[in-house]
């Protein structure tokens, strides 16, 4: 078992806000509830927030303690890092612990850029519209005037959300204050700091996967994070966001050669670093360059090395970016794999075709469907030139008066 | 920041390989750098194909070109052609703010007196090399080209050392040439992926110009791409001509799609106006009061009873179907 699980009844209720499920498990253990978690309904793991809601959903309600998500980043780095550091961002509102691991940037910088919390009022996204018996049924009736009896029925419901809410909501355009950042604690590792590029270019093997995890090892062991030591005093999460892992800034050669010399180095330290979470009260989220690493059985195999995987595509630069169908979105996203924790099935999100959308005060996932009548070539043929198209319906491109029926 | 830029092998090659994808110059960042101050750290890697007698090497120069007329110090490490046939073009003028570090005689220190090797591509070193001319300004360090390094170092190497010379103040901005087919693509990426500004380039249609397309990426996380068409004078200066052709054929397209369904058809279906009229005065079979729909849609507590009235049919019995019997 990951995480104990929180003792049910009075301390529940505060933990829950407004607008959530009444279901409550029922338990017998008792144990000190730890702010920011909800156990799982499904299975009883402690959960914790991603930071973004529409991914809580996905993740089956939450990212449970002592688990790995793996974020294959889009091409440049733009929404991985975002999810990371709502990530972060929610780990400050919810008093966790922060350890930030970064090669490239000074993770004073990522600190810096936290999206601040929409404190008093959230925002919460358009529910499904119930059928109300005693609102205002006069301007709905007049919207529709030969469909009336779907009036009430929901429209598609792309967004994807829980009834009941768990998690923040950030606003993008401002970063988080200094005094609520400064409240919460932080521990760096900055690898440019532990390891000297001249001696980590002569060694066979990859120092900085081994440097991290010690140190990681150690902030777990100082801060009394694993799960070992006794109960008494209260606990506290520990999020851990390794930014970038596998990048060559990394020392690492996964990223540049098709056939890299160290395949095993980013393997071991993710294999260690599970280990790691699983005896301790924390929880991890990496991002990984995976468009650049060529082997794809590598990839597959880091993939299944961490408990929750995503990919971002994101369209900015890429022939998408004008195709009408992605037009309101920023980016596809792929739910790789999802983790099946003391129980027999996993629970795989009911939609494949994910799209994601960054707004200034949410990042939407919502559903990918099909409007109605995507595009005018499908069935119109256009007059004289060749059929280019092989939905074209029985008249012919010839374009001619007479048409036959 | 850093410069890289990206160009196609020129002598190896023939002609008609390798044309094919990815040309994408940056002429905006070398209109920019030509024109104006433009702080640009990130990597730009010009990609270009020799084989069209357009290399990346006058693009690189125009670079130098416009720094120096910015009065900047340049350092250049000369790995792929020789010093002379760098200088060549260069006005004389200038040269005293252009040090041009020679590893193209000796660049794996084979004799023993190098000038400048490959292993000398290290943060100290460079700094050294760059700190030894006492300007008060921060310099700007061309390289030519990194696929000479990235032969003779690891990438992972290669791309510490110019993250760690973007973060370090001796050097202002870095602008690397970059051969990308000589190189496995997951090392194309890693370097460009530091890259802040990157120019592919391309050989355009007509014989002098060229495609460009410029990626630039922002501290905030931003990306703005453009392709742009350009073509470098003999004293180097870039002149823009215009944008790709891409965005005038799906303007074209567009317009196509508003073509009206109802034309050049043998039978009417359009509506005058009195036609239309009727059509909306006219009362469809199902639709019902306000309150009759208010009715439907909303069911109270109590609509839903059954009224039943029994019928004389109603009163079946089972042993006397067909109600003769006078029991």
């Amino acid at each position: 078992m990951a995480a104990p699980m929180n003792s049910v009844g009075k301390t529940s209720a505060d933990r829950l806000q407004a607008n959530c499920t009444s279901f409550q498990k029922k338990t017998r253990s008792k144990l000190i509830s730890i702010p920011g978690t909800r156990p799982s309904v499904q299975n009883g793991q402690l959960l914790v927030s991603t930071g973004v809601t529409s991914l809580d959903y996905l993740l089956g309600g939450g990212l449970a303690v002592g688990t790995v998500l793996l974020i294959e980043e889009d091409r440049f780095d733009s929404y991985s890092r975002m999810i990371l550091k709502y990530f972060l961002a929610e780990g400050v509102v919810c008093q966790h612990e922060l350890f930030v691991a970064t090669a490239q940037d000074n993770p004073d910088e990522i600190l810096q850029e936290l999206p601040a919390p929409i404190l008093d009022d959230v925002a919460v996204p358009k529910p499904v519209e119930q059928p109300r018996p005693t609102g205002e049924p006069q301007d709905s009736l007049d919207a529709m005037t030969i469909a009336w009896r779907y009036q009430n029925l929901p429209k598609v419901q792309s967004a994807l959300a829980s009834s009941s809410r768990f998690g923040h909501y950030y606003d993008v355009s401002k970063t988080m204050e200094a005094e609520i950042r400064q409240a919460a604690k932080c521990h760096r590792f900055y690898l440019p700091d532990h390891i000297t590029p001249s001696s980590a270019a002569h060694s066979a093997r990859v120092e900085s996967y081994s440097a991290l995890l010690k140190s990681l090892q150690e902030v777990i062991h100082r801060e009394g994070f694993d799960l070992a030591t006794p109960m008494s005093k209260s606990r506290n999460i520990l999020r851990v966001g390794l930014h970038s892992l596998g990048s060559a800034l990394w020392g690492d050669d996964l990223c540049c050669h098709d056939k890299p010399r160290h395949s095993h180095a980013l393997t071991t330290f993710l294999y260690g670093l599970r280990a790691l979470l699983r005896s301790s009260l924390s929880v991890a989220v990496v991002t990984l360059p995976s468009h650049l690493i060529q082997d794809r059985a590598l990839m597959g195999n880091i993939t299944r090395l961490c408990d929750n995987a995503i990919a971002l595509e994101s369209f900015k630069g890429s022939e998408r970016e004008t195709n009408p169908l992605y037009k309101d979105y920023h980016g596809l996203l792929f739910v790789r794999q999802v983790p099946h924790l003391n129980c027999l099935a996993r629970q795989l999100p009911d939609h494949k075709d994910l799209a994601f959308k960054l707004k200034r005060k949410q990042f939407t996932i919502e559903r990918l469907h099909l409007p109605p009548d995507l595009s005018d070539t499908a069935s119109r043929v256009s007059r004289g030139e060749p059929v280019g198209v092989a939905s074209a319906c029985g008249s012919g491109a010839s374009g001619t008066k007479n048409l036959d029926f | 920041t850093i410069f890289i830029i990206h160009t196609l092998v020129v002598r190896h090659y023939v002609e008609h390989c390798r044309l094919a994808d990815e040309a994408t110059i940056q002429g905006e960042a070398a209109s920019q750098l030509a024109r104006e101050q433009q702080p640009s750290p990130g990597v730009v890697a010009p990609y270009r194909p020799d084989s069209c007698s357009y290399s990346g090497r006058d693009l690189l120069k125009s670079f130098i070109t416009a720094a120096l007329n910015r009065e900047e110090v340049i350092h250049v490490l000369c790995f792929d052609v020789s010093e002379e046939e760098l200088k060549d073009g260069l006005k004389p003028s200038d040269t005293q703010r252009l040090h041009i570090h020679n590893a193209y005689s000796d660049p794996l220190g084979w004799t023993g007196h190098p000038n400048f090797t490959a292993q000398q591509f290290s943060l100290e070193d460079l700094t050294n090399l760059v700190k030894q001319t006492s300007h008060p300004k921060p310099a700007v360090l061309v390289i030519d080209s990194l696929s000479w390094i990235l032969r003779h170092k690891t990438p992972p190497a290669v791309c510490q050392t110019l993250q760690q010379l973007r973060k370090g103040g001796a050097v202002r901005a870095v602008i690397g040439l970059l051969h990308t087919d000589m190189h496995q693509r997951g090392t194309v990426g890693s370097v460009c992926h530091l890259a802040t500004s990157l120019i592919s380039v391309a050989p355009g249609v007509k014989g002098k110009e060229a495609v460009a397309r410029v990626t630039k990426r922002s501290k905030s996380g931003k990306v703005m791409q453009d392709e742009e068409i350009f073509c470098i004078a003999e004293d180097f200066t870039v002149t823009i001509l215009s944008k790709a052709s891409h965005a005038e054929h799906k303007t074209n397209s567009t317009e196509e799609e508003q073509a009206d369904p109802t034309a050049n058809l043998t039978f009417n279906l359009r509506l005058s106006d009195s036609e239309l009229e009727a059509k909306q005065k006219l009362t469809l079979p199902f639709v019902f009061s306000k309150e009759k729909k208010t009715a439907l849609l909303h069911p109270g507590p109590g609509s839903g009873r059954i009224l039943y009235e029994p019928d004389a049919n109603d009163d079946y019995d089972q042993e006397d179907p067909d109600d003769d019997l006078d029991v």
